[in-house]
């Protein structure tokens, strides 16, 4: 019997043995993977367990902060946002199940596990502090943010229409402001009970102008006539000697190859004196489409192309940290009459806000254009830097003599009395501002009120800010965007002590 | 050894105390000192009536059952008193807890008084036997008013009355296990000796197979109809072992294996419930709220676990609640988050210690009915161990069976203390030295005859 008994104990030791192996593996190996899975709530809930680092504003407005539940909550730290719709473009939200936003990007900084915060993790691990997320500041300026929100809300509230305003620091691409109307009120979603989450986030789902898409970054519209900043660029590099002053060939009506369609300008107006020879500022200035018609058809769509990337376009890998839809510029058959609509904006030409920013910031800072960016540092809980954003260059859109050219061409348009946007200047003192307008054709047959575009830099002399502004329905750039872009300017301005 | 034990048990308490409320928790002194005076009574017993009974057996099933108090006290923190989680026991858990404590270790003390020898017990065997199998039939037997109280979660093993409420199956568990002692002790070289050899295996004769094959076919059609798996799969192992045990022969191991693997077999042909525990087992995490594969309980359970990670969220600091019946059957759990990958060893190693003291006592008792007993016993818990250890950490398909001194329930509790009680005593047969020789008739040589 003993020897029974013997093989049995062995049989015992080897069933412990499995049990033991068992949740070794359990519990030494599988705990990040269970922690991944979806469904566990434990993990869901553990994101609560700590403060979770605030958001702040380049001047110190907090946008994003976790306020502490009353005693008994399972949930100790509740996410809040004090100004909800205005910054809701840049904060995103946090929620049971996932965030967007900087709250997405900076996830792990501001839940306190990122690799980067190991060090602070396991110092306060002994010190017995609790863990707690990072500081993660925005570049956003809140008077140019909270100039860009009410600006949008003026002109669209209760249109359903919707649009997007982007501001950028163009010697850095540090975002000044981005909003995006309609917004909504992240509270909402950062709420605990998930019934209530899924109801409020259908409401949201459900309005008309989709609130929770960042039009900033996520919604491209035609651009119009401010690609002809692109155009004239492809312009300086197939003609590297010529100036703002070379004179160009600008007809009244452009005749398009491989069809009996003609181009005419806007309201049929000609361009200049009506000689067909105006220089390239004056067709400029006035937007003459058949001008840029002509040199787009000259310099052919895929020099376009290389034009429109250099400042942006087709960038499918843009992240800001959150990635930005890609405005796109496509090449229209070689001699089609489409390359001519595409040099002025129409065809399949689309840009985001942000691009239209990008556009003006890149030929401020001759020529240069900075990668955007909306994180401008990471803070520990006890105010150590963690990490810094060092501004970086994303490439020459077009050579700085060009740039120079461009920027004078820029001014034109809002300072001479010919100029597109000369009319609505005349309420801004003190700023001399540089831009473009549009007024992008859009819908079947252009059934639709055109979008208003506006992209702009100021002061001239010495470039601050980069804005780039999009209503969608808006009518003529100059009297629907503009005016926006200027408080934008002024409001940041104002800051900086100029203007 | 005991106060050692006691010791960690009142430094849990505290822990839970300062993991939740940051304070000491006030009833804690009582229940330490009730429980103190439990053990001391039960010390105080062993020593008289049972004195060379194994010393480890008592502190480490003390160890074990406080550990339960502590963890039973904080899951009725739960969702109380300003404390995270949900509510999911009555204020009274801890004290009931304690309670059943207290009649278990009475059971204990009793049993060391009561039976002196072992081998008063074989004199029961069938007496025990059929005592065993009309306990599993009750519940069973009883209509469904009685037996099935509300929070029997289909299985029909209880008997309800008002709201007390018993498992009789824990106390037959012990009973059939006596008795089986004893019938293989009565007829082991029939067993082992008479019969033909077929391919190489000795088949024992029908006749003497009857009773055994008449007991566990009746425990275990018993147990299905019950829908209680894991009870029925610890007496498979329990009869198969001690039937080895009393024989020597692989033939019964492999008897019982094809014998198990056909009864499963047929049994999840005709009850969807096994099938179900297979697939819950096989793809927990496909979809945990499906009807016919619902693991939400055992993923919980898991992702407990691995919350807990190497050192566990310490007592009071994990979310224990979250899993379904984390008081009973996912105790372990439990365990498993809040004191980690290094306490769930601690236990898992306690268990150890207590069966392998129960083999060495089967090893060395000579009467060969003790051998039986003690081996069978100590084979039993090890084998519920593994039953529901191995069920809620997915090493074999989960079935739901209490685990021993760590559960709520006082069914379980009591049993398990009986067990203890039964291993000291034989334990204490066992080490027992022999009769002195009487020194002044210096001449007489004494001669043991054993």
């Amino acid at each position: 019997m003993n020897r029974a008994l013997k093989r049995l104990s062995i049989a015992v030791l080897v069933m412990f043995v499995l049990l033991l192996v068992n949740i070794n593996y359990l519990q030494g190996f599988e705990t990040s993977s269970l922690a991944d899975d979806p469904g566990n709530q434990r993990a869901v809930d553990a994101q609560y367990q700590y403060q979770r680092g605030e958001i702040v504003t380049a001047d110190g407005t907090v946008i994003a902060r976790s306020k502490a539940s009353p005693k008994g909550d399972s949930i100790p730290w509740q996410r809040y946002y004090p100004v909800p719709d205005v910054y809701a473009p840049v904060t995103g939200y946090d929620t049971l199940y996932s965030q967007t936003g900087i709250e997405a990007a900076e996830n792990s900084t501001l839940n306190g596990n990122s690799s980067s915060l190991d060090v602070h993790n396991f110092i306060d691990l002994i010190t017995g502090k609790k863990q707690q997320g990072a500081t993660v500041t925005v570049t956003v300026n809140s008077a140019a943010q909270e100039a860009a929100y009410s600006g949008l809300k003026n002109v669209l509230q209760g249109t359903g229409r919707i649009g997007g305003v982007v501001a950028l620091d163009p010697s850095t691409g540090a975002i000044l402001a981005m909003a995006s109307y309609p917004s909504y009120d992240p509270n909402l979603l950062a709420v605990q009970d998930g019934n209530t989450l899924n109801t409020n986030d259908k409401k949201l789902q459900a309005q008309t102008g989709n609130p929770l898409r960042n039009h900033a970054i996520n919604d491209t519209f035609p651009p119009g006539s401010t690609f002809k900043i692109v155009t004239s660029s492809a312009y300086f590099n197939a003609n590297p000697g010529n100036s703002e002053q070379t004179p160009v060939y600008s007809p009244s009506t452009l005749k398009l190859p491989q069809t009996t369609l003609q181009l005419i300008n806007n309201d049929n107006e000609v361009c200049g004196n009506g000689s067909g020879q105006v220089p390239l500022i004056t067709a400029f200035a006035q937007s003459c489409d058949t001008t840029f018609g002509k040199i787009g058809l000259d310099v052919g769509g895929s020099a376009l192309n290389t034009a429109a990337q250099a400042y942006g376009f087709n960038n499918q890998n843009l992240n800001i940290p959150m990635p930005v839809s890609a405005s796109q510029y496509s090449i229209a058959p070689q001699g089609s009459p489409l390359v001519a609509y595409s040099a002025i904006g129409q065809y399949s030409d689309t840009a985001t806000p942000l691009q239209e920013a990008m556009l003006s910031a890149a030929v401020a800072n001759g020529g240069r254009l900075m990668t955007p960016y909306l994180v401008k540092s990471v803070t520990a809980s006890d105010l150590s830097t963690i990490a810094t954003t060092q501004p970086t260059m994303l490439g020459q859109a077009v050579p700085a003599n060009a740039a120079t050219s461009i920027g004078k061409m820029m001014e034109a348009v809002v300072q001479e009395s010919d100029g597109t946007g000369y009319d609505f200047n005349q309420s801004v003192e003190g700023v001399n501002i540089a831009g473009k307008t549009g007024t992008a054709q859009n819908g079947v047959s252009n059934g639709k009120t055109s979008d208003a575009v506006f992209t702009c830099f100021a002061p001239y002399g010495n470039p601050k800010i980069a804005v780039g502004v999009i209503i969608q329905g808006g009518g003529y750039g100059a009297t629907a965007a503009a005016p926006i872009a200027v408080q934008v300017i002024k409001a940041y301005l104002k800051t900086l002590g100029i203007g | 050894m005991l106060l050692f034990a006691v010791g960690i048990v009142a430094f849990a308490f505290l822990n839970v105390g300062y993991g939740l409320n940051n304070k000491l928790p006030f009833s804690m002194v009582e229940y330490l000192i009730v429980f103190g005076v439990l053990l001391a009574g039960a010390h105080v017993a062993m020593r008289r009536f049972a004195p060379y009974a194994d010393p480890l057996l008592l502190p480490l099933a003390a160890l074990l059952n406080g550990l339960g108090i502590v963890m039973m006290y904080r899951l009725q923190e739960s969702g109380r008193n300003g404390n995270t989680g949900n509510l999911i026991l009555p204020t009274s858990a801890a004290a009931t807890q304690i309670l059943y404590s207290a009649i278990g270790i009475g059971c204990f003390i009793g049993l060391l008084v009561l039976v002196k020898e072992p081998r008063v017990l074989q004199r029961y065997t069938y007496t025990l036997g059929a005592v065993g199998v009309i306990l599993i039939a009750l519940p069973a037997m009883l209509p469904a008013s009685i037996s099935e109280p509300p929070n029997a979660y289909g299985a029909k093993i209880q008997i309800a009355l008002g709201s007390f409420s018993i498992q009789p199956e824990e106390f037959a568990k012990l009973a059939l296990a006596a008795s089986f002692a004893g019938y293989l002790v009565a007829k082991r070289d029939v067993l082992a000796l008479a019969g033909r050899r077929v391919l190489g295996i000795d088949l024992p004769r029908a006749r003497d197979l009857g009773p055994i094959l008449v007991a566990w076919g009746a425990s275990l059609l018993l147990l299905v109809f019950e829908s209680d798996i894991g009870t029925s799969a610890v007496f498979m192992g329990l009869f198969v072992a001690m039937l080895y045990v009393a024989t020597s022969r692989t033939s019964w191991l492999l008897i019982g294996f094809v014998m198990f693997v056909a009864g499963a077999f047929v049994a999840s042909k005709l009850f969807g419930h096994i099938g179900e525990r297979f697939c819950i087992w096989l793809h927990p995490f496909d979809n945990i709220n499906s009807l016919s594969c619902p693991s939400y309980q055992l993923v919980q359970g898991l992702y407990g676990m691995g919350n807990g990670g190497l050192l566990g969220k310490g007592l009071g600091g994990g979310s224990p609640s979250i899993t379904p019946l984390v008081q009973s059957d996912f105790i372990f759990t439990a365990f498993g988050e809040e004191l980690g990958l290094a306490g769930l060893m601690a236990l898992l190693l306690i268990y150890g210690l207590i069966v392998q003291r129960g083999l060495r006592t089967a090893i060395a008792v000579k009467d060969p009915y003790s051998k039986l007993l003690a081996g069978g016993l100590s084979f039993m818990l090890a084998l519920q161990v593994f039953v529901i250890v191995g069920g809620v950490s997915r090493l074999i398909p989960l079935t739901g069976i209490t685990t021993p001194f760590l559960s709520q329930g006082g069914s379980s509790l009591v049993a398990s203390w009986i067990l203890i009680g039964l291993l000291a005593r034989l334990s204490d047969t066992a080490r027992r030295p022999p009769p002195r020789p009487i020194q002044d008739e210096g001449l007489t040589q004494v001669v043991m005859l054993t």
